[in-house]
């Protein structure tokens, strides 16, 4: 079975779907949704396009090590990232206190450290929603 | 920079092992480095951990406290470190240390290739992690994530092993304790219904003042809270799901899952009893009675369920379950000595019984046996496995000179002071019944004959392990002095309202 028509909606559809889980990772703090919504997203894109275009070609986009290596990566950029209140004399995961400038409110660069803990939730959930679903695909078959 | 480390060591014994936790899965491949990396950490926490303790103990039990984010305490997330805490802390790492070395290059029978090794170094960490997050945190909602990770890493940790009866273990595991958490979640969110707050010390002011506004609400509250955590701890009735999964699970994971464990999620009730509802109101609600007689059915139950089994794991387990019973009395019993009694138990059952699971794993992995009655001749042939277990065991009948005398002891006087007879015999026959149950095997080891088989005793880490651990029990039994005095000022801690 060729499944053109789906194939074709797919390519056309799967990188604004990536683009908009990025967006929403990246505004998680200034906007609804948030990272953890924004990597459910970004993990989907990948598991759409595994299930249409197969397990072959859904484990060529990604490698298992690599979701191995981001998993693990994107919790330890979390706790990096709690470490900076601790390097500037500040408690673990402080941020305005920690002498971080905050910006505008409502731009995306304000927020301080919360954006870019936000990376790596966002980084960390898509990478298990892949992980997980790999798992149990490749245990069926 | 060691003032550095100083404020910030509340926060470090907790995201540590997280930390190295995190990055293990991509040493995979090595698993020598990986091996050592855990055991350094071990090393690493428990000095942390020692060091917290002498701190607080200077400063004559006062806790140190810790907002993290530098939010303070009814809004952002507030770490206490008050004698309670160092003394869980203390024995959290302190058996984590052993079991580590106990497992290094010693997993690959029980649970299969590297990568596999990896998760379950991963588990273990994490779980190690929620365990000290628990230790320290004073916050209700915090408790509850923490209490979540230690589940799912404790299920883990049971389907580690490549064996299908682990497979089912820890699906029944898996099962009940969702229940308990979403217990534990009910009460919470009961309990933050009428005080408005999570963090523990405002939400025991704000009970205190209206708790008798909403008294169907605080029963709720405190019922949802004592059967789920009573579920995660192994409370009697709802024990069913332990000596499966603590048996079928592999031996450094059953040490860490009966010893340490266990006593996390009794921690997190304990301080939700004493720091949230406090003494009197328990009182008032008639739960000390409960607790006491749950305990006391606890200690004989699983001391008669422990003398029927022939498994040697699946005894040590029941024994487990008795002895959960023995925490639940002297809380229940809720005087200073029946609660410091506990809390040294607590301590000193970690060790004793990681002590005995880890010497169990040794011995059934030599011998291919894990029957009780097919175990003869082990103690000629693995002395030093053997002699570990023979300590342990003759502790945790409690005899004096060792730890678990101190503990039962120390309940005894509780229960005196407290004029339950009842109690002051149960404490008794379970003492009875744990060498009833214990002493065979013993006996078996030592005194029949021998087949002519040679086993021998385990390699150099896991014999030091082993000693480390009898040593461990012997100290703690003949120089109990400062984890004592920790068990001690914690138990009037806990009695006094602040």
């Amino acid at each position: 079975m060729t499944d053109f028509i789906l194939k074709r909606v797919a390519a056309l559809l799967l990188p604004f779907i990536q683009m908009y889980g990025l967006y929403v990772i990246l505004h998680g703090h200034v906007s609804p949704g948030g990272s953890f919504a924004g990597g459910i997203v970004v993990g989907l894109a990948f598991i759409a396009f595994t299930t249409i275009y197969g397990l072959k070609k859904g484990r060529a986009k990604i490698s298992e090590k690599a979701t191995a290596l981001v998993e693990s990566y994107g919790t330890l950029w979390y706790g990096l990232m709690g470490m900076v209140g601790v390097f500037k004399g500040a408690p673990f995961l402080a941020n305005k206190i920690a002498g971080i400038d905050l910006g505008e409110l409502g731009a995306l660069s304000s927020g301080g450290l919360i954006g870019l803990i936000g990376l790596g939730v966002g980084i960390r959930v898509s990478s298990t929603m892949i992980t997980l679903f790999f798992t149990m695909i490749e245990e069926e078959s | 920079m060691r003032a550095t480390i100083e404020v910030h060591l509340p926060v470090f014994v907790v995201i540590m092992p997280l930390f190295v936790a995190f990055v293990l899965p991509t040493l995979a491949r090595r698993i020598r480095l990986v091996e050592g990396v855990v055991t350094s950490t071990t090393v690493l926490w428990f000095l942390g951990a020692g060091y917290l303790a002498s701190l607080v103990l200077i400063r004559n039990g006062n806790p140190i406290g810790y907002s993290l984010g530098g939010w303070p305490a009814p809004w952002g997330i507030e770490l206490s470190v008050g004698s309670l805490s160092c003394l869980f802390l203390l024995m959290v790492a302190g058996v984590s240390l052993p079991v580590a070395l106990f497992a290094a290059g010693n997993m690959a029978h029980e649970v299969g290739g590297p990568k596999r090794i990896t998760r379950f170094y991963v588990l273990c960490l994490l779980l190690g992690g929620a365990l000290a997050g628990m230790a320290v945190t004073s916050d209700l909602f915090n408790v509850f994530v923490l209490v979540e990770v230690a589940t799912l890493s404790c299920c883990g940790l049971v389907s580690s092993r490549n064996h299908p009866l682990a497979a089912e273990a820890a699906f029944n595991y898996l099962i009940l304790a969702t229940l308990g958490s979403a217990l534990i979640l009910g009460g919470i969110g009961f309990l933050y219904i009428i005080t408005g707050h999570l963090n523990m010390g405002f939400a025991s002011q704000e009970l205190n003042r209206i708790w008798q506004e909403y008294p169907h609400v605080v029963w709720m509250a405190v019922s949802f809270l004592l059967v789920g955590f009573g579920v995660k701890s192994a409370l009697f009735p709802l024990h069913v799901w332990l000596p499966d999964a603590h048996s079928a699970a592999p031996s450094p994971a059953s040490a860490i899952l009966s010893g340490l464990a266990v006593k996390g999620y009794a921690i997190c009730l304990i301080k939700v009893l004493y720091n949230v509802f406090g003494v009197a109101l328990i009182q008032e609600l008639g739960m000390h009675r409960i607790l006491t007689l749950l305990g006391m059915i606890a200690i004989t139950a699983g001391s008669l369920f422990a003398l029927t089994q022939d498994k040697l794991k699946r005894r040590l387990a029941f024994s487990t379950v008795a002895q959960v019973g023995y925490i639940f009395l002297g809380l229940g019993l809720a005087n200073s000595m029946s609660l410091a009694g506990t809390l040294f138990h607590m301590a000193s059952h970690a060790v004793i019984k990681s002590g005995l699971f880890l010497a169990a794993g040794a011995i059934i992995a030599t011998t291919g046996n894990d029957r009780i009655s097919e175990m003869a001749g082990v103690g000629r042939q693995m002395p030093i496995t053997m002699a570990a277990f023979t300590v342990c065991s003759v502790s945790l009948v409690g005899i004096p000179l060792f730890s678990g005398f101190i503990g039962k002891w120390n309940l005894l006087l509780g229960s005196l002071e407290a004029g339950n007879r009842l109690a002051q015999a149960v404490i008794i026959l379970g003492s009875v019944l744990c060498a009833a149950y214990l002493f065979p095997i013993i006996r078996v080891a030592y005194f029949e004959p021998a087949p002519a088989a040679d086993w021998q005793d385990p390699g150099l880490p896991q014999k030091t392990a082993l000693i480390l651990l009898a040593a461990g029990v012997i100290l703690l039994g003949v120089a109990p002095g400062p984890f004592l005095e920790l068990a001690k000022r914690a138990a009037l801690d806990l009695l006094v309202m602040k």
